[in-house]
């Protein structure tokens, strides 16, 4: 097939994005944060800004599941709505600190990402797309059926957190950009370990489990339990994703739970590049400036998001920063 | 509680899950063939619905809006199949399934742009309204008519596919393409007919359901999670899982709507949860 | 004599109503080159799935080092001893060739560390580096797996399977689909390996088995027809009866 002289010629021509590439993957969180730190100052409201740090939190959590060990879920939202309500729960219902029910729904959505784990990734192949899309739907008409704690169809509310004591400092959390920066915490932190995991030896087995789910089993990996692992992870990512996003908002929406939700985490992370670190949170970044605009055009902004999609499916599959990486940058 | 109420609850049941069956057959029908998992399955099965209201409320009658809907969808669905899954093919088998969820999106907008975001209700009509006796209680006709035609449909569907030729292609080209190709069949028109029957049955099952359910934008995302749990009981690709899981799904939504209405939904994806534990590849599933 | 390493007993094979493997009981002694032949459909490759724990046969046993592998994983097999190559090329396609192999490595321990540092792991680089030293693929360390040229694939997936250190070494079809060139090579390869550890091998290269092999297993419909030196193989009827008028090369 490939003889070896043209197989060396393109490396040799590639060392200069492979030296970018290299360095952009070492300082990738210390990036991150800086590009997190400059956000609200670029994009015309302080509400968007926090939005693509919820989002872009909960697509990096996600790609570890869909770009790193090849599972595409479309549950993922019964994981950010369940840390949301949680969080909303225990501070409106039960008067918890705002930080120990931020943990709590942490917590919960791990607990929750576990147990759907546990049975999706029993399935193979496309199976398991269908059953977390139906497994997360379980989860949505739970919370309907439970209005008592839910708030049902009306969503929760109750729980504003007007400011929050760290170390002694009042931050009013109402000023959008003291609310920014301390979720900016939260996201950072999800950063780091994400990229952390990436790094390990897990994140090596994952990859092995995307390339050749039957090669890494011969090598002696458990692959259901690798990937029960990574799901559980992923879960928990997005379960803080989702606590940020009621801390933020003071309401948690039924909608949040419902596989829509999961179908738009799917669509930022392939927009972005599902095949690189940064690719998920650009993908957020750029579907919620999109629905900035096009819903200042159109109460129907969906078509085009969608159509775009569709179109990235067709002729992106690698997204916006995967295609910069490879097309690009050569 | 009397017997004729649970006969009844049993009843509907057997229509809810008919619906069901049929929405389920066009899913596996396309996964079996082409190894797409169809996600805007659901919004077909809703613009099928709203295509049976235009029909009828232009000619004035259901019976056309129940015939033409399906095959004008049908005919949509090949279409898609052609310029938009087909370039797909050799790609991962993910691909298929976010095209169709991006899609699904779009179905639905547009939906909403020409007929509104309000739901429309879907009369029954005429000749089919009102109750029969059958000895053991009183039975809305229309829901035996959905039954009747849910039954002659399957029958149709199950005669073709083993008594004709494009029946004996399409569960060859199932089992294996490449040799399809080498024995000269154009396996790429088997696929554009499957698709579009699987369609077909989508957008049949949504006129059906209209005078059951209020006709709204939105109805096409419980239907595909329905849908799904039906196949992954029943075992994907397996037409006889998909009738019997249906009807099974259907009487248990049912039944449970009679003792405990707000568990009504959760019920069906806690059954496909025990499934999932016993049996992963589905009641009628092969093992991979 | 050595104790057998590894022994099946009375293994039978269904799927459905077709009998893939029937009544097979032999064992592997240490130290040896078994080929595996037989005709296509003989049940080859499925005997080597029920001893690689790929495929969990119907009925029978089957015994590594005195222990019975029933309700054993597959990903276990690799584990206690055992480690297999793939007829058709099986290799991690966008891991880099050292990754490929670093990754195979790892799996034997800290599997489930999401904390530290791959990098830290360097005895694991090390040893990586020495599995694909032994199977000549050094300087292509660095490249991405599915820009090799075929034979170096097929070293890959052979590095690959070497670098748990195992007791036996099934080689599905080592030299499929490569040439004359890259076949001798392969074959100095195996040579090399044969000396360290036992291996079984599944082939349709008659020359090549007839100069490697210590023992020969015949099988055809799924049955043990035949068992012994290439020399006893050659001159038995039974094999002579079921593979006469067959082309030597591709039977």
């Amino acid at each position: 097939m490939t003889s070896p002289a043209l197989a060396v010629s393109p490396s040799a021509s590639a060392r200069k994005p492979a030296r970018f590439r290299s360095l952009v993957t070492k300082y990738r969180v210390p990036l991150s944060i800086l590009a997190l730190c400059l956000l609200p100052w670029l994009l015309p409201s302080k509400a968007l800004a926090v939005n693509v740090l919820i989002y872009g939190t909960v697509a990096v959590g996600y790609n570890l599941l869909f770009g790193y060990t090849g599972l595409l879920s479309f549950g993922h939202a019964a994981f950010v709505g369940t840390g949301a309500y949680i969080t909303g729960i225990a501070i409106g219902q039960f008067g918890v600190p705002w930080y120990l029910a931020v943990l709590m729904g942490v917590i919960g959505g791990a607990l929750l990402a576990f147990v759907m784990g546990a049975l999706s990734t029993r399935t193979r192949g496309i199976y398991f797309s269908m059953v977390t899309l139906a497994l997360a739907q379980l989860v949505y008409y739970v919370a309907l059926q439970t209005p008592s704690w839910t708030g049902g169809e009306n969503g929760l509310r109750g729980f504003t957190v007007n400011k929050i004591n760290l170390f002694g400092f009042e931050i009013n959390f109402l000023d959008p950009v003291n609310k920014y920066y301390v979720l900016m915490v939260f996201a950072a932190l999800a950063l780091w370990l994400v990229s952390r995991i990436l790094n390990s030896p897990f994140g090596a087995a994952i990859e092995a489990i995307r390339e050749n789910e039957r090669r890494a089993r011969t090598c002696g990996y458990n692959v259901e339990r690798t990937k029960l692992l990574s799901f559980t992870l992923s879960g928990t990512i997005c379960a803080l994703g989702g606590t940020m996003s009621a801390l933020h908002l003071a309401f948690v929406p039924l909608d949040s739970l419902h596989y829509l939700s999961s179908g738009m985490i799917v669509m930022m992370t392939l927009l972005g590049g599902a095949s690189s670190f940064f690719g998920p949170f650009i993908g957020a970044l750029v579907f919620l400036v999109m629905e900035d605009v096009f819903s200042l055009w159109t109460s129907h902004w969906q078509i085009i998001v969608g159509s775009i999609f569709v179109l990235f499916v067709l002729f992106l599959p690698k997204g916006i920063w995967g295609t910069f990486l490879t097309k690009v940058m050569r | 509680m009397d017997t004729e109420l649970i006969l009844m609850q049993l009843f509907s049941g057997v229509a809810l899950g008919a619906i069901l069956v049929i929405t389920a057959l066009g899913l596996s029908i396309i996964f079996g063939m082409l190894g797409v998992v169809n996600f805007a399955h659901g919004a077909l099965f809703m613009v099928g619905a709203y295509a049976g209201l235009w029909v009828a409320s232009l000619t004035g009658s259901f019976w056309w809006g129940l015939l033409v809907a399906p095959i004008m969808i049908g005919v949509f669905g090949m279409a898609i199949e052609y310029v938009l899954i087909r370039p797909l093919y050799g790609r991962s088998i993910d691909d298929p399934l976010l095209l169709t969820f991006g899609l699904s999106y779009v179905l639905v907008e547009g939906v909403r742009i020409v007929f509104g975001s309000d739901g429309i209700p879907f009369p029954t009509p005429s000749s089919l309204t009102g109750v029969v006796d059958l000895g053991v209680g009183f039975f809305p006709i229309y829901r035996i008519f959905v039954v009747g035609v849910v039954f002659l449909v399957v029958v149709l569907l199950w005669l073709g596919l083993e008594k004709t030729k494009f029946g004996l292609i399409v569960r060859a080209g199932a089992r294996d393409p490449t040799m399809m190709k080498v024995l000269g069949v154009d396996i790429s028109k088997v696929w554009l007919l499957v698709f579009g029957l699987g369609v077909g049955l989508a957008s049949l099952g949504g006129v059906l359901s209209g005078p059951m359910r209020s006709v709204n934008p939105e109805m096409g995302a419980l239907v595909l999670a329905e849908a799904f749990v039906v196949t992954v009981i029943g075992g994907l690709g397996s037409l006889v899982g998909s009738i019997i899981a249906g009807l099974l799904v259907g009487v248990v939504i049912s039944m449970t709507a009679l003792f405990a209405p707000e568990m009504a939904t959760i019920v069906m994806f806690a059954l496909m949860a025990i499934v999932l534990l016993i049996r992963p590849q589905g009641l009628f599933g092969k093992l991979a | 004599m050595n104790a057998p390493l590894l022994a099946v007993n009375d293994i039978g094979v269904r799927f459905g109503g077709f009998v893939a493997l029937q009544g097979v009981t032999t064992e592997f002694r240490p130290g040896r080159v078994t080929s595996i032949i037989g005709p296509n459909g003989a049940g080859k490759s499925t005997f080597f799935n029920v001893l690689s724990g790929v495929l969990t046969p119907s009925s029978g046993s089957i015994r590594f080092k005195g222990d019975d592998l029933k309700g054993t994983k597959q990903h276990e097999f690799v584990h206690r001893g055992i480690a297999r190559s793939y007829q058709i090329t099986n290799i991690f396609p966008d891991l880099s060739v050292h990754e490929n192999v670093r990754v195979a490595a790892q799996a034997s321990r800290s599997r489930y560390n999401i904390w530290t540092n791959r990098n830290r792991f360097t005895e694991l680089d090390a040893k990586a580096d020495a599995a694909l030293e032994s199977v000549g693929l050094v300087a292509k360390r660095d490249e991405t797996a599915k820009f090799l040229a075929h034979g170096q694939q097929r070293a890959l997936e052979i590095a690959i399977a070497l670098i748990s250190n195992p007791e036996v070494l099934l080689l599905d079809e080592p030299t499929a689909g490569m040439g004359p060139e890259e076949t001798k090579e392969m074959v100095a390869l195996l040579e090399k390996l044969a000396s360290e550890r036992t291996i079984l091998l599944v082939e349709h290269k008659m020359k090549m088995i007839l100069g490697l092999s210590d023992r020969i297993l015949v099988l055809h419909h799924g049955r043990l027809i035949a068992d012994g030196s290439p020399r006893d193989i050659q001159t038995d009827p039974e094999v002579r009866r079921v593979y006469l008028g067959q082309n030597d090369g591709y039977a």
